[in-house]
């Protein structure tokens, strides 16, 4: 078979289509995340979308159905998290700590209070998502998140960049920055429950993560930063996609290593420049 | 008045002395004829029920380099924040060039103490220079904004910092960067928040030279947050001094600085930006 035979098959197309989607937003916002310190911040959010999910299923929706209970909890979860950054001494990795293990320990607890008469959950494609069984229904929702969050960030971009760089800064110069702040957190958990659905709880942080973190040891400025990480983001999401077709390997795994591929290229890169 | 129902910071014995030593002293306070750039008028500002700063007063005229010292805790940067329209004042009012700071941020200029930002963030001079000409942050800058960019690093000497990333310049040259920055968009007053804290003994001695001119124009007001008793004496025009968020004394350097006990009284808070380790 072709290298890009894989992609007459629809579950193949549209696998493509939501990688791509998913990975660009969570890339553009992976940017602003990890310069702001809040690289844990898409992990905490997954699990804050399993408690949320596990809330759904509590209350008898199905695992379709159960993204809309997951959306208000993680943004609820979200704002907590932007609140004690805001409000304490707490540095992101310890807030997002806390709200991360009462999230989890909340999906594990309504997951186990459920009946054995209620429907069966495959909890580990909750955990580790299946990019090749995407429903034409999720896609839609997977495409629209997706545009509407690169829109808003592109367009808050420059408020954004001069509010992550130096709040006090930003704030003179008439820059809302708190509710910049809050704002990406709600962005972020919006997008991290719609990318669950694709890649999975455990792996959708590697799409925020990765892919900033390889353009951050390139780019000199953060618009190149943003760009570079784009790139990488969606070119690691479409090579990894059509590996993981011809070497028969899970989907998501798969293109995270292939991230990491990007990421430790970056890290020679960046030696090799000094 | 404060509130009554606030906690204030109460003076303790020593503070009390030294109010008494204050009241002695000589304190020629500016020209009233001259046109006035930074009115703080009897200012309180109380954070969760404690007043920080009490019923403070002063003014500073079009081209006067004012010394704001005190000691640790004492409300300065407090005091800083409330000019720069960061935080609200409970009573009294802060007006920049007659209008109130709301309006009037912008014809601030600021140089925060250098540890005061991301040293990592993927940026060059000419981005965070630009970024105050245009309030936001540049993605992709135009041939003319960094011209003027490049023009506001040559006034002060740097203009072979232009397109440097942040993170490789020294100290010393960071706050030149900062203090470009902060002239960029010709401000009416230029507020600088203890620039030399963090910065080695040559950056630091660079940055009083370039600050010792900013003194001497007639065009700009400028206030310098110090505990650096040699920037004050080779800068300052006049002195303003608060302790537990009160103004002590608010005159001119040769009234202030030639008395040993106010030397003693501003200064014995110990002057650890200018002796620490690590800035020799």
């Amino acid at each position: 078979m072709g290298l890009f035979e894989p992609f007459q098959f629809e579950f193949m197309q549209r696998a493509l289509i939501a990688g791509l989607a998913v990975a660009a937003v969570c890339a553009v916002i992976g940017v602003f995340i990890v310069q702001r310190g809040l690289a844990f911040l898409g992990d905490g959010l997954a699990h804050a979308t399993f408690g949320g999910i596990a809330i759904g299923l509590f209350l008898g929706a199905s695992i379709d159905t159960a993204v809309w209970y997951a959306i208000p909890f993680t943004v609820l979860i979200a704002l907590g998290i932007g609140f004690v950054l805001r409000r304490t001494q707490l540095r992101g990795d310890v807030a997002t700590g806390v709200f991360f293990s009462f999230s989890f320990a909340l999906g594990v607890l309504f997951l186990g209070l459920r009946t054995a008469t209620d429907r069966q959950i495959d909890v580990e494609s909750l955990l580790f998502g299946n990019m090749l069984v995407v429903t034409p229904g999720v896609l839609r929702v997977v495409v629209i998140v997706a545009v509407l969050g690169l829109i808003v960030t592109i367009a808050l971009w420059s408020r954004l960049a001069y509010a992550i760089f130096d709040p006090e800064l930003a704030a003179i110069s008439g820059v809302p920055v708190a509710v910049l702040e809050y704002l990406l957190l709600v962005e972020t958990a919006v997008v991290v429950v719609v990318a669950v659905k694709t890649v999975g709880v455990v792996l959708v942080s590697s799409f925020v993560v990765i892919p900033a973190a390889s353009a951050r040891l390139v780019g000199q400025t953060l618009a190149r930063t943003t760009v570079i990480a784009l790139m990488i983001g969606t070119i690691g999401t479409g090579v990894g996609l059509v590996a993981s077709f011809h070497l028969n390997t899970p989907t998501a795994a798969t293109i995270i290593l292939i991230h990491s591929a990007g990421f430790a290229l970056s890290l020679v890169w960046n030696r090799l420049r000094r | 008045m404060s509130d009554p129902t606030t906690t204030s910071l109460a003076p303790s014995v020593v503070s009390v002395q030294r109010k008494k030593s204050a009241l002695m002293l000589d304190q020629t306070r500016p020209d009233s004829s001259l046109p006035c750039v930074l009115d703080v008028k009897d200012v309180t500002i109380t954070i969760r029920g404690r007043t920080i700063i009490d019923e403070v007063s002063f003014w500073i005229p079009k081209g006067e380099f004012v010394c704001l010292c005190g000691p640790n805790g004492a409300g300065k940067s407090t005091l800083l924040k409330a000019i720069m329209g960061l935080i609200p004042v409970t009573t009294g009012a802060i007006t920049i060039g007659g209008e109130s700071v709301s309006v009037g941020h912008h014809k601030i200029g600021y140089v925060p103490q250098r540890k005061g930002f991301d040293r990592d963030f993927p940026a060059r001079a000419v981005d965070l220079i630009v970024a105050a000409l245009r309030g936001t942050w540049p993605a992709k800058i135009k041939p003319e904004e960094r011209e003027r960019a490049k023009a506001a690093l040559t006034k002060i000497g740097g203009e072979r910092l232009l397109d440097k990333p942040l993170a490789s310049l020294s100290g010393g040259e960071t706050q030149r960067v900062f203090l470009a920055r902060a002239l960029i968009n010709d401000p009416s007053l230029v507020v600088l928040d203890e620039p030399t804290a963090g910065v080695d003994a040559r950056g630091r001695a660079e940055l009083l030279e370039l600050m010792t001119g900013l003194s001497r124009s007639d065009e700009l007001a400028a206030i310098l947050v110090t505990h650096n008793l040699a920037a004050v004496a080779q800068t300052a025009e006049r002195i303003v001094y608060i302790e537990g968020g009160e103004l002590l004394c608010w005159g001119l350097p040769s009234e202030l600085l030639g008395q040993t006990s106010l030397t003693a009284l501003a200064f014995q808070a110990r002057d650890h930006h200018a002796h620490a380790p690590d800035e020799e």
